[in-house]
């Protein structure tokens, strides 16, 4: 909401600056933010009457002497405030006033004058043009009128939080900032009048359908109106605050809208064409044409005000255009009600319209406020449109609103302050904000005013003791009991270890989206969970894997000039395993994925190398290994539903915990990705972190030399080297320690169909250096097995 | 002894010829063969040992291989030096190193690590939660009136009329709280999620740190001096923060805490927080006048946002190489 420094001002009387008022807000809980205006008022400056004489030839003039930071001028002045010491605003000659109104040199009844001084209605800061604006102790001769103006007269945008309807209008704001400053607040002016018969009463009647609906319901009449634009003071000030200005019946409920915040609607009494009002819900398929000419198709959820048959105004939201006034309008139904706020809200949802009275109703109008409001418009009315009340009020308050008392003890606001604040601020600030206080000992008994629906409990009187006592005036105490934590810190401990392995590894790790289109998330097997109200196709899905973001990510990364690239993601995936919230599974994964060149070429290499499963592979085992993770064995997995081709499966002991293997292609179809053969791994992450958690023991390192041997088998392609590697780990009994493959050789001279794999194999004893006689027995026995089992001979 | 002269004075040029040492391959290479080489002076002198008569042989000898052990030390120990430096001259050592690869941790993942390290140092315990939940954990344990505008469709994500995707981890509060009886200190990383076109401001989900305190001594003072720690932990000592009212429906009082930035001469808001609402306790049936608490929540992505001065919140999802290898 967009409130006016000046407009502010009239009710609490104060010497802050915009800066100072728009912090203080702040610190209330009313997020100011400054607006600054642009303004037409350029080429004034602020001048000083140094000499006053009466014009000789003219009794209404004055001959002034105007000191404008550099020179004296004369100028003549037909204001009657005007005198010697004020600072003034000053139009030099060459200044153009707002409507083009150009200041030159003049002589008036023979008396040269160069230039003006304005009054507030010649800069348009308001309607008052008796007399010339005189400026503050702050203003300085010579300096521009607008760096005055933007302390002046400038506007403050609000953000109202939605427990504060009481702070939706100029005079609500005014009331937080006066508890706050400790100072009186001005009311707006109204005068409540009496009359000794209720005529009004006659001319209209008011039913309910339901009076929980509308608790309160003020009707009255004004007649002989005249419809025409409003005074230029009116315009400006809707216009300070970026309303437009529509004509005089139109703006006065809105001014007091915005100035008491209480929303009201006139009707054109003629066109409502009965003597009743009755406010009722809406038919299903009801119609009406609001306001703004557009044509409403009602459901259950609105509440209408009816001329008992017909709707002429959707209750709190927006008027009907079939009772609006115009400009042949004479007899005015001037409407102050309080409406139920759910019913609004709701009504307001089910149309997707808000409007300023909406805004207000929805949030819990002040049912007091409507009153006090009815009785202001009636007095503009009077005094703008020249029209003339019709005595008496209709004021239907069937469902009174009455606020409990609230009690609020000394000890409670203590603990939860975190410190004593003084009886004496405890009482002020409630009954600066309009609480009615009884004190009682160590307690005090509250009574919240009609205007705040949201203080229901003894926390909400807390809140507001320590908002106007200043959340900047309570202390900070650091409670060093805290530091006290016997409880596990972190499940996700070796989470951190184990993104630094891969990022040391040279993995880029990424963030991606967990929302997926239902078409990437096709690629794979999966139950997805689905939401009913996506942002849109694209984003429908919650993702079941995380290989398609890392995909997506190599795919835009290839595009942008980096095509070898090494990611990871740790995230969550979901499956909707069956039906409801119970049936969704959440699952922690670690994924990556390998793409491009592992190695390029370089000024001291020319060799590069494609990434490929066995990078993979290295990094797997290279992460195991750092995360000390014993007892690990990869087996190939032919079908696997987690997309990858000539997978293997990651065990530890027997479990599976993760896979590795070839990005299938099925991925590159329908995510179209333009990068080559990709690698990746998944892991289980939680059941990773589990076993990076667990202290691997140390092992004594053994101190006596060990005997390294080769064997070169040829036997067939077909024979995996793994398979091979494993026979001889078996049978090495306890002194082999390791075996690895150094070479493959394929070559016609040991058959086409041949390989001959070149093994190291390294024994070592914990108790003795061993010999040839210890070592080869077991080498005899390896090379026949080996040579049995695989149909293998030694090259 | 005409040997003994010859040695002498094959000692006496060798010692001129040496010194200055030779600071080339090619000087170094000629100055070898006349010493040392298969034909050089040195090898001229042991031949010349045959024409010693016998009793001279042995002092000849031992003349001769002082010498010659002169020559060689000399060699050995200039020649290494020579050889660095020819060495270290041949090679250019301007040329750009040896590619190892290199990985970068996501700046949201450094950003959460920073906070969860901050909290964990002042005893606060991490806790995680589903990030789809009911509606009664996500909305209506925290106080979310029925008509509260975060439980519409414009603003939430629905699995159907009962679950969303979370909005912010204050669920895991609520699970917390149903799990454990107090004391709680905890905080809660995790994804959330909005309903929110995707802008350079707003995502349709970001990393949120819940912050969960509850004790019977529980103090809006107490959640100030925590927030206060973190945020000069987080941004540096000499950073200017304030605390200001604001509204939420878990929390009575509510604030929200800014911090002043220089560059950009305005605040910054970077968390909400409060003291547990008393309903919220109802609603886990922890006994509201016995325990009290506070509540914070932040968003990592806006914290690291500030931290690094990034103007763009897609940029974290976009996983563009561009941007990761400058963290």
């Amino acid at each position: 909401m967009r409130i006016s420094i000046n407009w502010l001002k009239e009710f609490i009387v104060t010497s802050l600056t915009k800066d100072e008022i728009s912090d203080k807000l702040t610190m209330l809980g009313l997020e100011a933010e400054e607006v600054y205006e642009t303004s037409r008022l350029g080429d004034l400056i602020i001048g000083e009457v140094k000499a006053k004489i009466k014009h000789p030839n003219a009794d209404k003039l004055n001959l002034c002497k105007v000191y404008n930071g550099k020179d004296t001028l004369s100028v003549v002045c037909g204001a009657p405030n005007v005198n010697i010491g004020q600072k003034i605003v000053f139009a030099p000659v060459g200044a153009v006033l707002p409507g083009d109104f150009k200041i030159s040199k003049v002589k008036i009844r023979g008396e040269i004058s160069e230039g003006m001084i304005c009054s507030e209605r010649e800069v348009s800061i308001s309607d008052e043009h008796e007399g010339i604006m005189i400026l503050d102790e702050r203003a300085c001769p010579g300096e521009s009128f607008i760096s005055y103006l933007n302390e002046y007269l400038a506007t403050l945008e609000l953000d109202i939080t939605p427990n504060r309807p009481d702070c939706f209008s100029h005079f609500g704001v005014a009331r937080d900032l006066a508890a706050k400053l400790n100072k009186k607040i001005n009311i707006p002016s109204y005068n409540k009048r009496s009359f000794t018969k209720n005529i009004a009463n006659s001319k209209i009647d008011v039913f309910f359908e339901n009076p929980n609906d509308c608790p309160r319901y003020i009707a009255g009449i004004v007649e002989n109106i005249k419809v025409s634009p409003s005074p230029n003071w009116l315009k400006l000030k809707l216009e300070s605050i970026g309303q437009r200005s529509i004509n005089n019946v139109v703006d006065i409920s809105n001014l007091v809208l915005f100035e008491m915040g209480q929303p009201s609607h006139i009707f054109d009494y003629d066109k409502i064409d009965s003597k009743e009002i009755l406010i009722r819900r809406a038919k299903k398929g009801e119609v009406i044409t609001t306001l703004d000419e557009e044509s409403r198709v009602l459901s259950a959820n609105e509440l209408l005000i009816t001329n008992g048959k017909k709707p002429i105004a959707i209750a709190g939201i927006m008027g009907g255009i079939n009772t609006a006034v115009s400009t042949e309008t004479s007899t005015l139904l001037i409407e102050c009600a309080y409406f139920n706020p759910p019913v609004i809200r709701k009504g307001a949802k089910s149309l997707g319209m808000s409007t300023e009275a909406s805004k207000r109703f929805e949030r819990g109008a002040d049912p007091n406020g409507a009153e006090n409001a009815y009785w202001r418009i009636i007095e503009l009315l009077e005094k703008i449109t020249k029209g003339k009340w019709v005595p008496g009020i209709i004021d239907s308050y069937p469902k009174k609103i009455d606020q409990k008392s609230i009690k609020l003890s000394r000890e409670k606001l203590d603990v939860l302050s975190g410190c004593e604040i003084p009886d004496s601020i405890v009482n002020q600030s409630l009954t600066n904000l309009g609480f009615s206080v009884k004190v009682a000992s160590e307690e005090w008994v509250c009574k919240p005013p009609s205007w705040r629906p949201d203080i229901e409990r003894e926390v909400d009187l807390i809140e507001e003791v320590i908002r106007i006592y200043g959340y900047e005036n309570i202390p900070s105490n650091f409670n060093y009991d805290a530091l006290l934590n016997d409880k596990e810190t972190d499940p996700h401990i070796s989470l951190s270890k184990i993104i630094n392995i891969l990022t040391g590894f040279g993995f880029n790790q990424i963030f991606s989206n967990s929302l997926q289109s239902s078409r990437k998330i096709s690629v794979l097997d999966f139950k997805p969970v689905k939401m009913i109200n996506p942002l849109s196709d694209k984003m429908s899905q919650m993702r079941t894997s995380l290989f398609q973001g890392l995909l997506d990510t190599a795919n835009f990364n290839l595009k942008n000039g980096n095509p070898d690239t090494m990611l990871f993601e740790w995230g969550n995936v979901f499956e909707q395993k069956s039906a409801g919230l119970l049936g969704i599974e959440e699952k922690l994964q670690l994924s990556g994925i390998t793409n491009g060149l592992y190695i390029k070429p370089s000024v001291h290499s020319d060799i590069s190398q494609h990434v490929s499963f066995h990078l993979v592979k290295g990094v797997v085992t290279g992460l195991l290994k750092r995360l000390s993770i014993n007892d690990v064995s990869y087996n190939r997995i032919d079908e696997n539903t987690i997309g990858l081709d000539e997978a293997q499966t990651i065990q530890v002991n027997s479990n599976i915990i993760g896979y590795m293997g070839k990005i299938s292609s099925k991925f590159k179809n329908l995510l179209n990705l333009d990068i080559g053969e990709s690698y990746g791994f998944q892991f289980d992450l939680i059941h990773l972190m589990e076993l990076a958690d667990v202290k691997s023991k140390y092992k004594t390192v053994i101190v006596y030399p060990s005997m390294i041997r080769d064997l070169n088998f040829v036997l067939d392609e077909s024979v995996p080297v793994g398979d091979i590697i494993k026979t001889i780990n078996k049978n090495g009994k306890s002194i082999l320690i390791d075996s690895e493959p150094v070479s493959i050789f394929r070559d016609i001279s040991i058959g086409e169909d041949n390989k001959a794999v070149a093994i190291n194999l390294i024994f070592q004893s914990t108790k003795k250096t061993l010999e040839d006689k210890d070592v080869n027995p077991v080498i005899d026995e390896i090379i026949r097995v080996v040579s049995k089992k695989y149909s293998a001979k030694l090259r | 002894m005409k040997l003994k002269e010859s040695i002498e004075s094959v000692r006496i040029q060798f010692r001129a010829d040496s010194d200055p040492f030779p600071n080339n391959e090619k000087s170094l290479d000629s100055l070898r063969i006349k010493y040392i080489g298969r034909k050089g002076l040195l090898a001229g002198l042991f031949s010349e040992m045959k024409d010693v008569i016998p009793e001279d042989r042995p002092l000849a000898g031992q003349l001769l291989n002082e010498l010659k052990v002169e020559i060689n030390y000399v060699f050995n120990q200039k020649s290494i030096i020579t050889k660095d430096k020819i060495n270290n001259s041949s090679i250019d050592i301007s040329l750009p190193g040896i590619n190892v690869p290199i990985g970068h941790i996501h700046p949201l993942q450094q950003t959460l690590d920073d906070i969860k390290s901050i909290f964990s140092d002042v005893g606060f315990s991490i806790a995680y939660g589903p990030e789809i939940d009911d509606d009664f954990h996500n909305f209506g344990a925290l106080n979310f009136p029925p008509e509260h505008p975060a439980r519409d469709m414009q603003d939430t994500f629905f699995i159907d009329p009962e679950t969303v995707l979370r909005t912010h981890t204050s669920n895991v509060q609520i699970h917390l709280m149903e799990d454990q009886d107090p004391p709680l200190r905890y905080i809660v990383p995790g994804r959330v999620y909005r309903n929110e076109a995707i802008s350079f401001k707003s995502y349709c989900l970001f990393n949120q740190v819940e912050g969960l305190y509850v004790d019977k001594k529980a103090s809006f003072s107490d959640l100030k001096s925590m927030l206060e720690y973190f945020v000069k932990k987080m941004f540096g000592d000499n950073t200017k923060m304030r605390f200001r009212p604001s509204f939420f429906p878990f929390t009575e009082p509510s604030a929200e805490v800014d911090i002043w930035s220089e560059k950009r001469n305005q605040w910054l808001e970077i968390l909400g927080c409060g003291m547990v609402d008393p309903e919220v306790f109802n609603s886990v049936n922890i006994d509201s006048n016995i325990w009290h608490g506070y509540a914070f929540g932040m968003g990592v992505e806006r914290i690291c946002m500030l931290k690094y001065d990034i103007d763009d919140i897609r940029l974290f999802y976009q996983g563009d190489i561009r941007f990761l290898e400058q963290f």
